[in-house]
């Protein structure tokens, strides 16, 4: 009776034990942020554009609500991201942010620029931590003032790679690309995977600024569209002209179809055209891969983009979202304990394990993490990772981001307008921009 | 005093009692007209001589967001969009709908109502939803217009991204929305015409061409008046179609070739934060279709025939 008193405790604690243990999230021994908890709780509101990361910040806020700031509540709103900056503008002029939203780096400058931001700096530094850990493509387009102080908490990396279709490649006779691919070689596999009859095209990779052409320029060595410090644009450089008209070549020759054909020019509608197996590579980011592994129903794979064949360089235009706070707010410490809470390893756990886009924080565990998500699709999400290593920030900004992200691309790959005018074109309007900003 | 305001209601205590109902029921009304509408019109006007960027204080500049409208080649280009667009919608559309009208007022034609509703149903279509699917219609390997245009040699045409073809689709869908309605008010029109002018008509050995031309478009021409403006000013206020449709290549169009001036006004407001700018774009677009309007009511004397028979 004792013996079978004993076993039964015993096997009670070891199955608590291994409960424990599959129900307890991944755990990090040495975290590179470590949450504070907050000095008196209150009420928050929250804005973010993305229905998956609302519920991944959600089930974050729990936790703070409950370790970390008992009592406070966070009224947590997902607004459509195609209403997004239009009702931010709108509440920003109204005096009525929410407390801590999410910010992009192509349009931070606005916010910035009228002080609308709190400035995180002083909370960084009060919680011991450094700001250069994150890495500058991350951080960089979210500093301001003479000190380059930090007004955003980065929320996840995006990068941008290529997406290839094994069957397509299998029927041409192609090997799978290798991160060492060049131009060439990529050149080489839109023309052999392109099937005028069948109506396939090889490759849709010059959509939009951030998946598409700006990473090809980025690869020259030229910095995409403007320069640094917006000191003029750089599309009419040699560089950006070597990478558009490398681009135009392919589609020149029919192996890329036009923005018409496509729909539209976005990478959504480049998306759609692979999944309905007329094209065989595009560009994507890789925010994008739980939408290709539900939705894509052949055999897919990743690939880094390749490399310029003189620079030797594969580079992705890398982008950051970032949590921030209303300079307006009447709870400033609250929003930023909540910010740095969500920017640490506990919080950004959420992330890494939801398979979305990637964490922020520059943890291993958590990056390990986040590529082991995706271990069951068995997709190279690796090369997203290896993209951040010789990555290029964004440049673009809000008020030029309709001749950038979509004219640009509709005057050389559909209206077929020479290279170096529409360049010209788009510059004429973006130093223009700069100039009106400037005063 | 206290008479004189009494006496402008009526003379006699029912008159009053009347006129202050009056008041009383349409006082809701133009309450909300004056508080939704007037004030902000009046907030617009001074907001034209402002600078502001929604954020920061607004600074007075007195008239140098006019100044800059003169010499913007968005605004001038915007503008002649507008007017392109006025002069592919009004003359289509009007002729289309009185042609539809005419038809339905054919007493012998069986589900007159049926007609009646389906060419109705355009115009209580969300513009958004139907905008999307014109787009799609439109759009040049896959669309639903190219099934029917490439046997005829048209084929790969860039609706929505070409600057020479891309108002077409937008006009396109603007006169499919407004259609019904016209089609409403001219059938009315017809219905309300005596019998008895054809009647004179025919005994006097007019015949069809002849009784449509001096009975019927006379006849109508007070309901074709109120159309006419009502699609003028329609036509000057589109930014829907220019919206959505575009959202999916280059907002506005390539080069601001879909732009038309309430487009320029929201580009200026909520995309460049420019609201001084922009309402100096609302206030120039009310000074043109008010001048516009006017100059109808002015004009309408030498073609608008009433009962009496007269041009008045």
């Amino acid at each position: 009776m004792t013996k079978r008193v004993v076993f039964s405790v015993l096997l009670v604690v070891v199955l608590a034990l291994s409960a424990s243990v599959v129900a307890q999230e991944t755990t990090i021994d040495e975290p590179m942020i470590t949450p504070v908890v907050c000095e008196e709780p209150g009420d928050l509101t929250m804005w973010v554009w993305d229905e998956t990361w609302a519920e991944v910040i959600g089930n974050s806020i729990e936790v703070w609500t409950e370790k970390y700031c008992e009592g406070a509540t966070v009224d947590l709103i997902q607004q459509p991201w195609g209403n997004y900056w239009d009702l931010l503008r709108t509440n920003a002029a109204g005096g009525d942010l929410p407390d801590v939203f999410n910010m992009s780096q192509t349009f931070v400058g606005f916010y910035a620029d009228n002080d609308v931001l709190l400035n995180l700096q002083p909370y960084w530094d009060d919680a011991g931590i450094d700001t250069t850990m994150w890495g500058t493509g991350m951080v960089n387009p979210y500093r301001f003032g003479e000190d380059g102080d930090l007004h955003a908490g980065p929320v996840n990396w995006d990068t941008v790679a290529v997406l290839y279709n094994k069957e397509m490649l299998e029927a041409a006779g192609l090997e799978e690309p290798t991160s060492d691919w060049t131009w060439d070689d990529f050149a080489m596999y839109t023309e052999a995977l392109t099937d005028e009859e069948a109506g396939v095209f090889g490759s849709a990779v010059y959509m939009q600024f951030q998946t598409g052409y700006a990473n090809w320029i980025a690869a020259t060595g030229e910095s995409p569209a403007v320069a640094p410090e917006r000191a003029g644009c750089t599309l009419t450089s040699d560089e950006s002209l070597e990478a558009l008209n490398y681009l135009h070549g392919l589609y020149d020759a029919g192996y890329m179809p036009s923005v018409s054909v496509m729909g539209g020019s976005s990478a959504d509608d480049a998306f759609a055209l692979f999944a309905s197996e007329n094209v065989a590579m595009i560009t994507a980011g890789s925010w994008k891969m739980p939408d290709a592994i539900e939705q894509l129903t052949f055999d897919w794979d990743i690939v880094q983009l390749p490399r310029h064949p003189e620079t030797g360089r594969s580079r992705s235009v890398l982008h950051a979202v970032g949590y921030v706070a209303a300079a307006n707010t009447s709870q400033p410490d609250l929003a930023a304990n909540l910010i740095t809470f969500l920017v640490s390893d506990e919080a950004q756990m959420f992330f890494a394990e939801a398979g979305g886009v990637a964490p922020a924080n520059p943890n291993p565990v958590l990056q390990a993490t986040w590529a082991e998500a995706f271990a069951d699709s068995g997709k190279n999400v690796q090369a997203f990772i290896d993209a951040t290593e010789d990555s290029q920030g964004v440049t673009g900004f809000g008020e030029i981001w309709n001749v950038i992200n979509a004219e640009l691309v509709i005057n050389i790959f559909d209206l077929d307008i020479p290279v170096e005018d529409a360049a010209a074109m788009a510059c004429d309007e973006i130093d223009r921009t700069i100039a009106e900003l400037a005063e | 005093m206290m008479t004189a305001v009494l006496n402008l209601l009526g003379t006699t205590p029912r008159a009053r009692r009347r006129a202050l109902w009056g008041i009383a029921l349409i006082l809701p009304n133009t309450i909300g007209l004056f508080v939704f509408f007037g004030i902000p019109v009046l907030m617009s006007f001074n907001t034209s001589l402002q600078e502001w960027n929604g954020i920061r204080p607004a600074v007075y500049i007195g008239l140098d967001n006019f100044e800059r409208l003169a010499s913007d080649t968005r605004f001038w280009n915007a503008l002649s969009n507008t007017l392109q667009l006025l002069l592919m919608i009004v003359p289509l559309e009007m002729l289309l709908a009185l042609g539809v009208a005419l038809l339905l007022n054919q007493q012998r034609l069986k589900g007159r109502a049926v007609f009646r509703t389906i060419y109705f149903l355009p115009v209580v279509t969300s513009t958004v939803a139907a905008s999307v699917v014109w787009a799609w219609i439109f759009q040049p390997r896959f669309g639903l217009l190219d099934m029917f245009i490439a046997p005829l040699g048209f084929t790969d045409i860039r609706w929505m991204t070409s600057p020479d073809l891309v108002l077409v689709p937008i006009a396109a869908v603007a006169i499919w929305q407004r259609l019904g309605f016209d089609m409403v008010l001219f059938l009315a029109g017809l219905q309300s015409i005596p019998g008895v002018l054809y009647e004179a008509a025919i005994i006097d050995g007019a015949n069809r061409w002849q009784r449509f031309r001096y009975v019927t478009l006379p006849m109508l021409s007070p309901i074709t008046f109120l159309v006419v403006v009502l699609a003028i000013i329609h036509g000057f206020q589109i930014f829907d179609q220019v919206f959505i449709m575009t959202a999916r290549t280059v907002p506005g169009g390539v080069g601001g070739s879909a732009t038309t001036l309430t487009y320029l006004l929201y580009d200026s407001g909520f995309v460049r934060s420019q609201f001084g700018y922009a309402s100096a774009v609302a206030v120039v677009l009310f000074a043109i279709i008010l001048s516009v309007t006017v100059g109808q009511l002015r004009l309408q004397r030498y073609w608008v025939y009433y009962e009496s028979g007269e041009a008045q």
